[in-house]
């Protein structure tokens, strides 16, 4: 490239450009501190909207107050400095997005942080957005697979569901999303996770897994982590919806976990009381609620018209000591459409997942459910909670009718069979021939202690002797009469062969 | 009981020293002097006085504009740019506080309130900077 060559279009380029005159609202900067910018000035600003400071750095107004604007600072504040200029941007933020973000680590604003190269982006997505109307919805009718038999038979996920999954620290909520994520392979969802808070070594962890698995091939990982400031923690969830809302545009599917809105809670409240808003119950802000009602209302499935594409929406809530009592976590199970509870004493007993399927619900999940999983599962959720009743009566008395006794031999081998190790999801089809044998009784005779071998060597057997069985399970989502008598056939033969 | 802005309380000395003779005028100022002290509002004096300051200009039509300019401002160019402010704004009056900056190379930078028309050559500079480096 000639020296001639570069100044002829510097000129041209200098020729072509053109200033136009114009007035700018400015405000001040009156004081710095803690993220938190005070502003004079910008008399016309709107609520959300972006500012800029003059390096470069951005905020976002969140009070608006006689004269005075309290701004949140989304980067590094160490330069801004008192009477710095303001400009209004007129937009509220925006994130870039693109189908280049799939498989990438990106943070809450948007931009690469895995070291793999600037992520091509032409569009924009606002971080704050209306929720889809009633008009352009349609109720749950597909199922999100999770790959865990006591999820899929117990409490089903439709796809734009809102479940909630919440329990004590070190319960495994955060397992069952990621084995949820690793079950979607060839699934056609695109997976969201949201890191809210936490440990950068624990993000690592799992972003491995994700890649071990083959799953980083569907899925974008948004970080805000714990040594990021509040601000950013605040709209790393409106970040990731965004990106979910870009495919979804696209009429495709989409699952997003929110990892967990704990502590999203508190970078709010800490926003809020530096912001000096008054504070309520448990020194959270009034409008609490609100921040995760109008996040969690962004999931939806819409109609064909409208692209048909769905957000489903699994928050994680951290409880202390099991408290479901507690603020937030009361305010995210009304939001939601149901819940999966986790407890610590069923995952010291060695129950994991140790999801309490008595506290758990799913509220529309019922109707995606496919049709073989509703027929084998049906009574499911009822019997383990009568189990877990009657195993609470048990422990009194040594005299029980014969009935009682079945219920509890049954009971204990459906815990057996619903107990599941971590990053091994299940196909729909082997859970179903599994929760038959189950519930038809094929089981009852088979000491708890090999119930698990019992289980994987009846996949295996019945994958080889019941082919037209897992055929129509996996077309049609239900068996014949055909189907059903192959499957009974391979059980019984596989018992012969199993005692 | 609402706590008073200092606002609110810059509107109410407004109000109570609007058309009041001289000698009025000091016995309400008394009064004034009286009252923040029993509200211990005398540190608030400097920022009830702008605030003050600001709504008798308001009320009076006068807009306060801080113009800064490379060279001193001209007689000619003065007289336009204060007439060009009146119509803008609408103003019977308007009080330029002049600023000389010579890193602004050249041209005007007007400042009401919190509008800023910027008519410089170190922002055209800066604008074609940024132009030129959007275009890489």
């Amino acid at each position: 490239m000639s020296r001639n060559y570069i100044i002829e279009n510097l000129k041209k380029e200098i020729d072509n450009f053109s200033s136009r005159i114009k007035a700018e609202k400015v405000g001040h900067v009156l004081e710095v501190f803690d993220g938190i910018a005070k502003l004079s000035g910008l008399s016309q600003i709107k609520s959300s909207e972006m500012v800029t400071f003059p390096n470069a750095e951005i905020g976002v107004a969140l009070n608006l107050e006689e004269d005075t604007i309290g701004v949140v600072i989304l980067s590094d504040f160490s330069k801004i400095k008192e009477g710095d200029e303001v400009r209004a941007t007129g937009k509220i933020l925006e994130v870039p997005v693109s189908d280049n973000i799939i498989g990438r680590v990106v943070n809450a604003l948007g931009i690469e942080i895995d070291g793999k190269g600037v992520i091509k982006a032409d569009k924009t997505y606002p971080i704050e957005k209306i929720a889809p109307g009633v008009i352009t919805r349609l109720s749950v009718d597909k199922p999100v697979i999770t790959g865990i038999k006591v999820i899929d038979a117990a409490i089903p996920i439709g796809r734009g569901q809102r479940e909630l999954i919440i329990g004590d620290r070190q319960t495994g909520k955060t397992a069952i999303a990621v084995d949820t994520i690793l079950n979607q392979k060839d699934q056609d969802i695109i997976c969201i996770y949201v890191s809210i808070g936490q440990k950068d070594s624990k993000l690592r962890k799992i972003q491995t897994r994700l890649e071990e698995g083959g799953a980083m091939a569907y899925t974008v990982i948004v970080s805000a982590g714990s040594s990021e400031p509040a601000p950013l923690l605040y709209i790393a969830p409106y970040t990731g919806v965004s990106i979910a809302e870009y495919f979804m545009d696209q009429g495709k599917d989409v699952l997003i976990i929110y990892d967990d809105l704990s502590k999203h809670a508190a970078a709010y409240r800490e926003i809020s009381l530096l912001l000096r808003r008054p504070p309520g119950r448990e020194a959270y802000p009034g409008d609490v609620f609100y921040l995760h009602s109008r996040l969690l209302e962004r999931a939806c499935r819409k109609n064909k018209e409208y692209g048909g594409g769905s957000i489903t929406a699994l928050p994680i809530i951290e409880t202390q000591a099991g408290d479901v009592t507690a603020y937030i976590p009361t305010n995210v199970i009304s939001i939601t459409d149901g819940q999966i509870f986790l407890e610590t004493d069923l995952f010291y007993k060695g129950i994991r997942p140790a999801v309490n399927v008595g506290l758990s619900v799913s509220r529309v999940g019922s109707t995606a459910q496919i049709k073989a999983m509703k027929k084998v599962a049906g009574t499911l959720k009822l019997d383990l909670a009568q189990y877990r009743e009657l195993e609470a009566f048990s422990q009194f008395g040594s005299d029980l009718d014969n009935a009682t006794k079945q219920q509890l031999e049954r009971g204990k081998r459906a815990v057996e069979v619903l107990k599941q190790p971590q990053y091994a999801p299940m196909a729909i089809e082997h859970q179903v021939a599994v929760l038959y044998a189950l519930t038809k009784g094929y089981m009852d005779d088979i000491s708890v202690d090999k119930i698990k071998a019992f289980e994987e060597g009846l996949i295996n057997y019945t994958e080889k002797y019941a082919k037209k069985f897992y055929k129509e399970v996996t077309e049609t989502k239900m068996w014949t009469e055909a189907g059903e008598t192959e499957l009974k056939k391979a059980i019984e033969g596989f018992k012969k062969v199993f005692n | 009981m609402a706590t008073l802005s200092n606002n609110d309380i810059a509107r109410a000395i407004y109000l109570l020293s609007k058309d009041k003779t001289q000698a009025q005028l000091r016995d309400t100022n008394g009064k004034i002097v009286n009252f923040l002290f029993r509200r211990r509002l005398l540190s608030e004096t400097r920022d009830i006085l702008e605030r003050l300051d600001k709504i008798i200009n308001y009320e009076n039509r006068t807009v306060e504009a801080k113009v800064s300019t490379a060279r001193k401002l001209r007689g000619k160019f003065k007289k336009e740019l204060l007439s060009f402010l009146k119509k803008r704004y609408r103003a019977k009056g308007v009080i330029l506080a002049e600023k000389l900056d010579e890193e602004l190379l050249g041209g005007v930078r007007v400042e009401v309130n919190d509008e800023v028309i910027n008519l410089t050559v170190r922002n055209k500079i800066n604008e074609l900077q940024e132009h030129l480096v959007g275009k890489i």
